[in-house]
């Protein structure tokens, strides 16, 4: 069992409240499973709402008005879409390499899902908390990549192929800035557990006219903040890095040849992705669910959300660069830079202790 | 045990049945109406020229090499951030914790900037293009 000082994962108080044992492996297994569709749902729920939250957005950044008829604000746009979209036809195109084609949505769709299984959410919405929590997280979210050449190789379409490429680069470029920059957090709270990395940023960090600024990472490392947040751009595959696909490139990159519910899965797959990568930065640099007066869940939704915003406001005001331009940014530009942000983290922590 | 892996065992089984299941409520949905234009591949509407199962020039294979060696160097680097606060307040000295990891990155800069100096970070072009664009001008 856990120790007093943690805190209860979301599995174990539903078995407190269905009197389930959680010693017995098959008992705990029912409790997490009904936490898992809890989260899965609230998950889901968020990017439902990206379907009309996007429009809307960028209608507001280019002086558009923006879905309005359908229901107040046009929300009911989403269920609207929903069965739109799922009641399409699926095409699948000539020689496409059928179990990868078939595979690469639900790759997608599922392994942004995996990652939220550690995400400590407030009010003891979490629903595992292992030791190695921040390099699982991190495990995962890269998983997508490999969902991004299976459909692009798979589409046997030329476009396809060209963003799954990308993808490829792309990952090459990020992923070793974004991980050293998430260690340079756990030089901070010496831990891979997520809820203790919370914890450690609950501290008052200085006193400002009577306001307590708590010790969020972002706030006492703010530039690994800045780059971690540049690096999950790019990890999330959104402007000004969204080269796998491109729009008006190579018209949709890998999804170009998927039609019906396998698009809703690669589209929903990709947004469930950015709001992973909002969770792994609410809950690294901005304190996971702390926040005055509001319950935790509603801290962790406006966090997320904010990073959210933060991603499709790039998509509006900063243009794509090109895929050379990358690798030199990543590997000349961010790698440079976050291996001297770890030192320096290292040295001046070392210094201060 | 509360095993926490079977608590994320428990998403993943989730997380693949929700896929399937909207997978399996479009197929109640959706008409099918096969044609045979339909099933061509996109390519701005004309013709299909081939396919994609061709050799290609991967234009950032050094870059890929040099992934594979930092993605190591960033596993072995996980250990050290965990203990290195709990070290140092248990009166382990920096020369002890600090330097031996400052040698080790120090390495892997010069590797780095060694392969920056070679030209291995950077966007190859490949002969048969680069001659195709002296030709053309």
């Amino acid at each position: 069992m856990t120790g007093p000082l943690q805190a209860t994962t979301l599995p174990e108080t539903l078995s407190g409240l269905l009197g389930l044992n959680t010693n017995d492996p098959l008992q705990w297994f029912l409790a997490a499973l009904i936490a898992s569709a809890l989260v899965g749902t609230l998950m889901l729920t968020n990017t439902a709402l990206v379907i009309w939250a996007k429009r809307k957005i960028t209608a507001a950044f280019t002086d558009r008005i923006a879905i309005n008829r359908v229901g107040p604000f046009g929300l009911l746009i989403i269920v609207a879409d929903a069965v739109r979209l799922l009641s399409k036809e699926l095409i699948v195109p000539d020689e496409v390499d059928r179990p990868a084609y078939d595979l690469a949505p639900l790759v997608l769709a599922s392994s942004a899902l995996l990652g939220f299984a550690v995400i400590p959410m407030g009010n003891g919405i979490q629903i595992a908390d292992p030791e190695t929590g921040l390099a699982y997280v991190f495990a995962v979210a890269s998983l997508a990549s490999l969902g991004l050449v299976m459909a692009g190789y798979a589409s046997n379409n030329k476009y396809s192929f060209l963003g799954s490429l990308r993808a490829v680069a792309q990952n090459l470029a990020y992923e070793i800035p974004l991980v050293l920059t998430g260690v340079s957090v756990v030089i901070f709270a010496g831990t891979l557990r997520l809820s203790e990395i919370v914890a450690a940023q609950s501290e008052t960090l200085f006193t400002l006219g009577g306001l307590a600024i708590p010790s969020w990472y972002a706030f006492v490392n703010p530039f690994a903040f800045v780059l971690f947040m540049a690096a999950n751009l790019a990890e999330v595959g959104r402007n000004p890095f969204d080269i796998p696909e491109a729009p008006n490139e190579i018209v949709a990159g890998y999804m170009t040849e998927y039609s019906s519910v396998y698009f809703v899965l690669l589209y929903l797959g990709e947004f469930i992705h950015v709001f992973l990568g909002a969770a792994i930065v609410t809950t690294l640099f901005l304190g996971g669910p702390a926040g005055p007066v509001l319950p935790g869940i509603v801290w962790f939704l406006i966090k997320i959300w904010a990073v959210f915003l933060f991603t499709q406001w790039t998509r509006s005001a900063v243009p794509r660069v090109r895929i050379d331009q990358l690798i030199e940014i990543g590997w000349k530009g961010m790698l440079v830079l976050s291996i001297a942000n770890l030192v320096l983290t290292a040295v001046i922590v070392g210094v201060l202790v | 045990m509360s095993n926490p892996w079977i608590a994320i065992g428990a998403l993943a089984l989730v997380g693949i049945l929700i896929p399937l299941g909207m997978m399996s409520v479009s197929k109640l949905l959706r008409p099918r109406v096969p044609e045979q234009g339909k099933t061509s591949t996109y390519e701005s509407g004309e013709i299909p020229t081939g396919d994609t199962r061709i050799r290609f020039n991967i234009q950032y294979y050094m870059v890929a090499l040099l992934f594979v060696v930092f993605d190591i160097e960033t596993v072995l680097i996980f250990p050290w951030t965990v203990i290195y606060r709990s070290a140092l307040e248990n009166g382990v000295s920096l020369m002890e914790i600090l330097a031996p990891m400052l040698v080790f990155i120090g390495v892997l800069v010069v590797g780095l900037g060694w392969a920056w100096r070679n030209g291995a970070v950077k966007w190859v072009r490949s002969p048969r293009a680069a001659s195709e664009r002296r030709t053309k001008q």
